[in-house]
């Protein structure tokens, strides 16, 4: 009868253990937010992965809101700030949004910094376009012959576009109660074509993406609020407004959170899409239109801010964080056929948290992303820093693609090709909600996988096959 | 016994798996995806019966055509939250000037009043893919020949010149269809009572159909009565 009874409870356990995939219960992060020197209470907003001070490491660019805009780089197991110029740390000016590119084609990152002083329409004080000369930070926007261009309405967030393929980056200005603005360097000046582009509409712009989503250039999907969304397909570097006909227009949602992820592993970018206290979105291309495939965890309305797409675990499936603000934050793993499973988080949660922002970078250099959060809107809070619990055996690869001037290949796509996928990866060109990843596809290696290629799609639409004859490395590589 | 607990281990299986994996159809999310669909124009001021007319044209079972009609207000157009409240109220029959009593999804307590007041209710059978049903509808008048036809109310959505548009909306013995009357049927004494004496549809709605047109400015104001007189 024992034995019997032992048998039934053996079966019971083992059914249960099959039938619970959508719920993963382990604690997946770890906090190490001890390793940021000197981090006090603050509001802050937006971040940015970039190197900006041309020494080949990134650093974690937060912006302060009222508080002063850091440069958070990794040195000796710590995260310290280094930068001390003020045009750089401009307290006053309540930057929230951030986005680094190459705009003037010298091979390194300028940095947009979105200020933000009143919620809509005009404000005060304008944004900045940070450039390095020497060791010297100026703001593009104080040269006279561009102080014609200043951007003086409301915004939420940037992205960086190269429309043209050619490596010139323009930065798309989300705007808010105001025309979005699309700047670019021409004749040595900054200007604003978004009117010549048909970009110059009024809405109330919160979040935008930029990369390979419906053509081989970089198109644009801006997910915003009162208003339908944008999804601007790329006809040779003009743009056509076809969100209606994809289904992606979501008018009667306010959007937040965004980010490109190939969400079925099939080598192509789709959107995620999460809405303030809506239903998030996975969008998936299907015959020409998009369905959403979010299942009924996935797509709960929260108040949502950042969404992130990547492989925290280095198990080779990508996770999507969901960084709420005053609501307990969320993960998900996405397992094969766009099933997202639930990964109850116990560290990283968060639940009196007010998120503003996130990002990702492997900051340390030892193959496992670190995720950096920003807090603040309504409540001063220090930042917070975790990396997820690695098995110990896990294997990684990242790819970093330059262009031909050597900066960083924002709207790029990477993707893995081996015996198990085909995963696809954006370079990330800002911004999913006010901020922007590191510029390199961070692949976890799946148990037994085998025959590693990758591919990269660079902003021209043209692709170049690359072999990979060694892991847990970092593979750079220039466009010719 | 090793059949009895494989058999209680089959079972709990498949009430597991219908806990855990049955993804339940999510209405409200499908109105708000297809919002702009229903809608082209973004104006749905008192276009309750665009709602009727998408849902009523899917393919869908009697269930989810309940389900999806809970979800907007017949009145004014508006999206209902899930899990609203309907009122219990009375409408006139058309063809038998009878009370028919059941629930109504609105937006705000206003509509409950003016569609008590200026819509009427007919019975409707229709073919859905698990059978014919028959159920309760609200309708109005065909306004297309209004003079004071109401301009912040899209009039290509109802009319096609002097007549129902039938693509847009559902033309019922040539009445247009705003909405679905839920467990309709004919009221028993009680039930009179009841709505009569209710807090809104008895002393809110009469002081609501007493004031004078110009005078209201809750719910629709008077978009919709405009519409319906």
């Amino acid at each position: 009868m024992k034995s019997k009874l032992s048998n039934f409870l053996k079966k019971i356990i083992l059914f249960s253990i099959l039938i619970i995939p959508n719920i993963v219960n382990a604690d997946f992060f770890e906090n190490i937010s001890n390793k940021i020197v000197n981090n006090p209470k603050r509001l802050s907003y937006g971040i940015s992965v970039a190197d900006i001070d041309q020494n080949e490491k990134y650093e974690f660019i937060v912006t302060g809101f009222g508080y002063p805009n850091l440069a958070l780089s990794y040195d000796k197991g710590k995260l310290i700030n280094v930068n001390s110029q003020k045009i750089f740390s401009d307290k006053f000016r309540k930057t929230i949004g951030v986005a680094a590119c190459d705009v003037d084609r010298d091979g390194y990152e300028e940095i947009y910094f979105l200020n933000t002083d009143t919620y809509s329409g005009t404000k005060k004080y304008s944004d900045r376009l940070i450039d390095l000369e020497g060791k010297k930070f100026l703001d593009m926007f104080e040269i006279e012959k561009n102080k014609e261009e200043l951007n003086l309405t409301a915004g939420r967030s940037v992205a960086c576009v190269d429309r043209e393929g050619n490596g010139e980056y323009g930065i798309y200005v989300s705007n808010y109660g105001g025309p979005t603005r699309f700047y670019e360097i021409e004749d040595n000046k900054i200007k604003d074509k978004s009117a010549d582009l048909n970009l110059d509409k009024v809405t109330g712009g919160r979040a935008v993406v930029s990369g390979h989503i419906l053509t081989n250039r970089s198109d644009i999907f801006a997910a915003n609020e009162r208003g339908a969304n944008f999804l601007l397909k790329n006809n040779n570097g003009l743009f056509e407004d076809v969100a209606f006909d994809y289904r992606v227009d979501d008018v009667i949602q306010n959007g937040r959170g965004t980010t490109l992820s190939d969400i079925l592993y099939r080598g192509r970018l789709d959107i995620i899409s999460g809405n303030w206290l809506g239903y998030h979105r996975a969008y998936v291309l299907r015959d020409e239109k998009f369905k959403d495939i979010g299942n009924i965890k996935f797509d709960k309305p929260s108040r949502i801010r950042t969404i992130i797409s990547a492989d925290f675990d280095n198990d080779g499936y990508d996770e999507v964080f969901m960084n709420n603000i005053a609501e307990p934050n969320k993960l998900f793993r996405i397992k094969e056929n766009g099933i997202f499973e639930e990964i109850i988080l116990e560290t990283g949660l968060e639940p009196d948290g007010f998120g503003t922002g996130a990002a990702v970078a492997d900051i340390d250099g030892d193959g496992i992303l670190e995720l950096l959060i920003s807090r603040g809107e309504s409540k001063e809070q220090p930042l917070t820093l975790y990396k997820a619990k690695v098995k110990k055996d896990s294997k990684y690869l990242r790819i970093k693609p330059l262009n031909k001037y050597g900066a960083p290949a924002r709207g790029a796509t990477v993707t893995l090709i081996t015996d198990q996928r085909k995963h696809s990866k954006t370079i990330d060109a800002g911004s999913g909600y006010l901020c922007q990843m590191e510029p390199v596809a961070h692949y976890g290696i799946r148990k037994n996988e085998k025959n590693f290629k990758f591919e990269v799609m660079w902003t021209n639409g043209k692709k170049e096959l690359f072999n990979i004859s060694e892991l847990n490395k970092t593979i750079t590589i220039t466009q010719k | 016994m090793k059949k009895i607990s494989n058999i209680l281990v089959f079972i709990i299986i498949i009430l597991f798996n219908f806990n855990s994996f049955a993804e339940e159809k999510n209405y409200h999310k499908e109105l708000i995806t297809d919002w702009s669909r229903i809608f082209p124009d973004q104006n749905r001021n008192a276009a309750g019966p665009k709602f009727f007319k998408y849902i009523i044209d899917k393919k869908i079972t009697y269930k989810d055509f309940i389900e999806f009609n809970k979800l907007y207000c017949a009145v004014s157009g508006s999206l209902i939250d899930p899990g609203s409240e309907p009122d219990f109220l009375f409408v006139n029959e058309s063809e038998t000037n009878m009370k028919i009593c059941g629930n109504y999804y609105k937006c705000c307590i206003p509509c409950s009043c003016d569609i008590m007041k200026y819509s009427k209710v007919q019975k409707m059978k229709y073919e859905f893919i698990d059978g014919i049903k028959e159920f309760f509808v609200f309708t109005i008048k065909n306004p297309c020949n209004k003079n004071d036809f109401p301009n912040r109310v899209n009039k290509d959505y109802f009319c096609d010149g002097n007549k129902i548009n039938d693509k847009q909306v559902y033309n019922l013995n040539d009445q247009i269809v705003i909405g679905l009357l839920h467990d309709g049927r004919s009221c028993n004494k009680d039930e009179m009572d009841y709505v009569k004496s209710h807090q809104v549809t008895g002393r809110y709605c009469e002081l609501r159909n007493n004031t004078p047109l110009e005078n209201l400015d809750a719910g629709m104001g008077d978009i919709f009565i405009k519409l319906a007189r």
